[in-house]
């Protein structure tokens, strides 16, 4: 992987938890092959933390109580709000 | 030519027969309408309405209408009581065509006149449930949800049910075991009866409009399949099939099986399984998942670096230790140097100690040699002076000698005289004689 790539690719927000995920897991996979040089390993590391933080942020959005709404009353909302706009 | 067909004015399409007199037309046509072909029709009942003489319905299902009219004897004969024959019931009926043309006064009627009419069992339903879904899988309409991406973990998720209703309770509770807190959008509609399916399909159309609903939830508690029918109400699955939102269907039991969970993403026994495949993602579990992913990455960073600095380490000792390794066989050869040579030293005192013995023992036999030389010289002068002296010497120069008998010499007469034998040794032998007279000196 070349450095620009590199850089690119640890920079890049994931299209989505599911990516993160199985990017975090390949990242694992070839930490413990105990193939990766200290410079890929150290960049591997800073990515997968990257991709931890991403995931856990993705979690929490949805840890936080689940919070119930009616399809009616979101209805009268956007009509209330168009009136008055 | 659209032109050309326009009549002129004062006359009406000259070129086709008549005009006839409207009563007679009618006449013909309820004359002709009862010749077609009786045959049976299976729909859901609205509208009912009665007069003194016959009841008045309209069958309808998702793709049209016939207006119907039953006689009450008609309708008697079948065991139908009013109850029976209301709006929402599925029903079958089996009559033909008819039209009533009218009169003077009274209004012209077509309608399907019913002779018979029957509760549509779950073999009429079933088959034209089956019917409906051959149909359906042909246009492809199967496949559309089943191709949409559904989100490991949807923020937002919209669920279609009735308010009040086990399937609502049993949805909520399968959400919170698997962890998810996230915005649930209810949209919540009638599930049995002929307004069901239409505002069904309007909550679904409205929510999957919101673009922060990422897979909709549809979902009621079990029943006969004609309790379930509004969800295999074909302009409701057609509208679920070309949503752009999953759709998760759990209608029913297990054992049930609606159109709408053909069309859907995914089609769920049940409201717990259905909060399952909403939410694919444990996020109890993922969240223990992803420590354990921040450990390793923490331990294989930290690793990497320790590893490698405890190699530089023992690189960097490497030199002191190859000199330590160095000065140890250094001393060791210093060591057996040193013993070496105090052996070599002791075998060289020896040797020389050997080749001082020989040296010695050359000197002194080249000293004893020289000795021997003068000894041999003075042994030799004494030889000489001694032959000199020898009685074979004075012999030789004509003097004999006297020897007894044993051979020991006679020196004087006296003793030759007493001797009984005497011999006489000249230089070239000896003879024997007898002593005779011994004359005195």
């Amino acid at each position: 992987m070349g450095e620009s790539e590199r850089d690119q690719s640890s920079a890049t927000k994931p299209d989505s938890y599911e990516a993160a995920v199985e990017r975090l897991e390949e990242i694992i996979d070839r930490l413990d092959s105990g193939q990766a040089g200290l410079r890929e390993t150290l960049d591997l590391c800073k990515e997968g933390k990257e991709l931890v933080t991403y995931c856990a942020g993705e979690l929490d959005e949805v840890g936080e109580g689940l919070k119930e709404l009616r399809l009616d009353d979101l209805a009268t909302k956007l009509d209330t709000a168009s009136e008055v706009g | 030519m659209e032109e050309s067909r326009i009549a002129p004015p004062g006359r009406v399409a000259p070129d086709l027969p008549g005009p006839f007199p409207v009563g007679t037309y009618a006449r013909k046509l309820q004359g002709w309408m009862r010749e077609r072909a009786r045959v049976q029709l299976i729909g859901e009942v609205t509208g009912v309405g009665r007069s003194k003489v016959q009841a008045y319905f309209e069958l309808r299902d998702g793709e049209g209408a016939v207006p119907c009219a039953i006689w009450l004897n008609d309708l008697e004969k079948a065991g139908l009581e009013g109850a029976h024959l209301r709006d929402g019931a599925e029903v079958v009926i089996s009559g033909g065509l008819d039209y009533y043309p009218g009169g003077g006064q009274a209004s012209p009627n077509f309608c399907f006149r019913a002779t018979h009419v029957r509760l549509a069992g779950e073999g009429d339903l079933i088959a034209r449930l089956e019917a409906l879904r051959k149909q359906m899988r042909a246009e492809g309409l199967f496949e559309l949800q089943k191709q949409l991406h559904r989100p490991a973990l949807p923020r937002a998720i919209g669920v279609v049910t009735a308010e009040r209703g086990a399937a609502r309770r049993d949805l909520l509770a399968g959400l919170e075991r698997r962890g998810w807190g996230g915005s649930l959008i209810w949209g919540f509609a009638p599930v049995q009866d002929r307004h069901a399916a239409p505002a069904i399909g309007r909550a679904l159309q409205d929510l999957a409009a919101r673009p922060e609903v990422e897979a909709i939830v549809v979902t009621r508690g079990g029943g006969s399949l004609a309790d379930l029918w509004a969800f295999c109400d074909e302009t409701l699955c057609r509208t679920v099939a070309m949503l752009r939102v999953p759709v998760i269907s759990a209608v029913g039991h297990e054992r049930d099986s609606t159109l709408i969970d053909d069309v859907a993403a995914v089609a769920c026994s049940t409201p717990t399984h259905a909060a399952e495949a909403a939410v694919p993602l444990d996020c109890l579990a993922a969240r223990e998942s992803l420590e354990r992913c921040a450990l390793a990455l923490r331990r294989a960073g930290e690793g990497a670096i320790g590893t490698r600095s405890r190699h530089l380490g023992a690189l960097a000792r490497g030199p002191a230790r190859a000199l330590q390794r160095e000065r140890s066989k250094l001393n060791q050869k210093i060591r057996e140097i040193r013993a070496a040579s105090e052996r070599g030293l002791a075998d060289r005192a020896a040797s020389q100690r050997r080749i001082g013995t020989l040296v010695l023992e050359r000197a002194r036999r080249r000293a004893a040699g020289a000795d021997m030389e003068k000894r041999r010289d003075a042994l030799h002068r004494a030889a000489v002076a001694l032959r000199a002296h020898e009685p074979e010497r004075t012999l030789e120069r004509g003097y004999a000698l006297v020897e007894g008998d044993g051979g020991e010499p006679l020196t004087s007469a006296a003793e030759a005289g007493a001797a009984e034998r005497i011999s006489l040794r000249f230089s070239d032998g000896r003879i024997r004689a007898r002593p005779e007279q011994r004359d005195e000196a």
